[in-house]
């Protein structure tokens, strides 16, 4: 435990140092925060008068939001984390790592928890935009606290999907781009299930393709402010599958020693 | 105390180490002496559980390598060969993130011990990346003493240091063996030779000698050349032990005749003496030639090539 506690706070203070980590949260911000004044803008013009209206408006523009945040993983995961296990690859400090009395996943949950940190740090950002809601009357507080909750766990698994790839090689660049595959193949499998309906594939294929889908479990559910507990399930197991690929990656390490 | 038992690492079809047995004794330096490729750094990768043997096996401190790779993790400091290190730290807080995954209590002390240990003290607080490579190998060195292992394994201590810190590295050494089992890897032999109180030389993955540096001397060098210097005429002595039947070549070194005996096992003082003698020389000087080891470990690892290649052809 003290291992991995160890490899959390360097990881961490790594990220809270490191100007391209600014550079990717002010970027994922500024997008953010000019889509949020757009939508809002929008709506104001269309209707000048109602609480209701007001209210509909507060609700559209926290769920378009988080929508955007959700569909810009696929760029975000892979930058934040496709230094974590390829650089001490590449460093050689893999070695005193793996020649210390650590066990191999000790050390991939520190580097993940740590990603995962400064990623729910990008997500408080976000919750500003929220605050400035609040003049025009208070959000749902469903699509609040379920379409928060599923960013948070949505964030989670893409960034464990996409560290697979930085356990896999030591080219930073590569781990990027096949994080970002990875991503978009799980964002779009629902859309694939879509094409891949009537078309010869069996009402299995294509109900797994959906079940393995994204969009399917965030999108569409937690993101409208429905909290179902099979969602939930689905990333705490896909982020759990994926840490453990990775850490096994990382023990391969051994037989591939460079 | 290491024990390396009938070791196999291959890498895919290349075996980097072959068969090989060796042990490192508590309280004593063990020299790895070898040219470069030759499988020093694989076997210690393997003793200190980075990488699992093909075959065989290796016992460190008394744990299987491969078994209870947490238990030798536990007990070995390593050095590994190109000093990672993580260059946005300075040495203290590389020294303190290691200690808080080994879980060591007392760090900041251990820490503060082991840095002015190799004298580095004074650089303790300075970013890793600002320090010369000399220092970095210290910060290296540093960590591997950090949790006073009992068993030190240091892949090319020596390397790139100046000559100044190379002494004080050797002595360093020294005294650590003391202390602990210290197994070190160098393709130098005269600091085999000054620092460990034995040495395994590898070649091609193969185990071709071991002993102590005395023993060595001994086994290897056994009936060497012999340097005659006589009174009276050089040239008529040289032909004289040249016609000796156990003499393969005798050639005139400025004022001394060295004699090559042709079976390198016999020792070819006492018959030069009295041939000499009986022809009538003044005898000033009759000895072996000092062996020196540089040569022996250049002769055996080129044999060693010359026979693996013939093997292949
Ligand atoms: N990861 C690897 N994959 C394939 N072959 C390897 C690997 N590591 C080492 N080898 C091979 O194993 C052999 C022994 O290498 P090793 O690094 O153990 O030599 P060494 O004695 O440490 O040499 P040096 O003095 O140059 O450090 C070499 O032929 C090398 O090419
Ligand atoms: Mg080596």
């Amino acid at each position: 435990m003290s291992a991995l506690w160890a490899v959390y706070k360097r990881e961490v203070a790594l990220f809270f140092r490191s100007t391209i980590a600014y550079a990717i949260a002010f970027g994922v911000l500024l997008f953010m925060g000019v889509l949020f004044s757009a939508t809002v803008t929008q709506f104001v013009a269309n209707n000048t008068s109602g609480f209701a209206q007001q209210l509909a408006t507060a609700d559209m523009a926290i769920v378009g939001m988080l929508g955007t945040l959700a569909f810009l993983m696929f760029i975000i995961a892979p930058l934040l984390t496709m230094r974590l296990l390829a650089e001490e690859t590449r460093e050689g400090t893999l070695e005193v790592l793996m020649t210390l009395p650590m066990h191999d996943w000790a050390f991939v949950l520190g580097k993940f928890f740590a990603v995962w940190t400064f990623y729910t740090f990008i997500l408080a950002c976000t919750l500003a935009y929220v605050v400035m809601l609040a003049g025009m009357g208070v959000p749902d507080a469903g699509i609040l606290f379920a379409g928060y909750l599923g960013a948070w766990l949505y964030g989670g698994v893409t960034l464990a999907l996409s560290m697979v790839w930085s356990a896999l090689t030591e080219d930073q660049i590569v781990a990027a781009f096949l994080g970002a595959a990875t991503i978009l193949v799980f964002y779009l499998s629902d859309a694939l299930a879509l094409i891949a309906n009537g078309r010869g594939f069996t009402a299995g294929a294509t109900d797994f393709l959906r079940e393995l889908s994204l969009v399917a479990h965030y999108q569409e559910t937690m993101m409208q402010g429905i909290l179902r507990g099979e969602d939930v399930a689905y990333f705490v197991l896909l982020t759990v599958a994926a840490l453990f690929v990775t850490s096994v990656l990382v023990g391969t390490r051994r037989w591939r020693a460079s | 105390m290491i024990t390396v038992d009938h070791l196999t690492k291959r890498y895919g079809d290349v075996a980097a180490v072959r068969d090989i047995s060796f042990t490192a004794e508590n309280g004593q330096v063990t020299g790895f002496l070898g040219p470069n490729g030759a499988g020093k750094t694989t076997t210690m990768r393997v003793l200190t559980g980075f990488t699992p043997p093909t075959s065989g096996r290796a016992l460190v401190g008394g744990f299987d390598v491969f078994e209870q790779s947490m238990n030798v993790r536990r007990v070995v400091g390593y050095l590994p060969e190109n000093v990672p290190l993580y260059r946005d730290l300075t040495p203290y807080e590389y020294l303190m993130y290691l200690g808080e995954i080994r879980g060591l209590r007392e760090r900041k002390a251990r820490a503060q011990a082991v840095l002015a240990r190799v004298g580095l003290s004074a650089r303790s607080n300075s970013r890793i990346r600002t320090l010369s490579k000399g220092m970095k190998q210290r910060v290296g060195l540093a960590a591997a003493l950090l949790h006073d292992p009992q068993v030190l394994i240091l892949d090319e201590p020596t390397i790139g240091l100046d000559p100044l810190q190379v002494l004080e590295l050797r002595q360093l050494v020294a005294e650590l063996g003391r202390e602990h089992t210290v197994l070190f890897s160098t393709h130098i032999l005269s600091e085999a030779e000054q620092v460990c109180d034995k040495i395994v030389i590898i070649n091609g993955g193969q185990i071709i000698a071991q002993g102590t540096p005395q023993a060595l001397r001994d086994q290897l060098a056994r009936g060497g050349r012999v340097v005659v210097r006589v009174a009276g005429d050089l040239e008529a002595a040289r032909a004289v032990l040249a016609a000796l039947p156990a003499v393969q070549e005798a050639v005139l070194d400025r004022d001394s005749v060295v004699v090559t005996p042709a079976d390198s096992s016999a020792d070819l003082r006492p018959d030069a003496a009295q041939a000499l003698m009986a022809q009538g020389f003044g005898l000033l000087e009759v000895r072996s030639l000092a062996v020196n080891l540089e040569d022996i470990f250049i002769e055996l690892t080129r044999r060693e090539v010359g026979a693996q290649k013939e093997e292949v052809a």
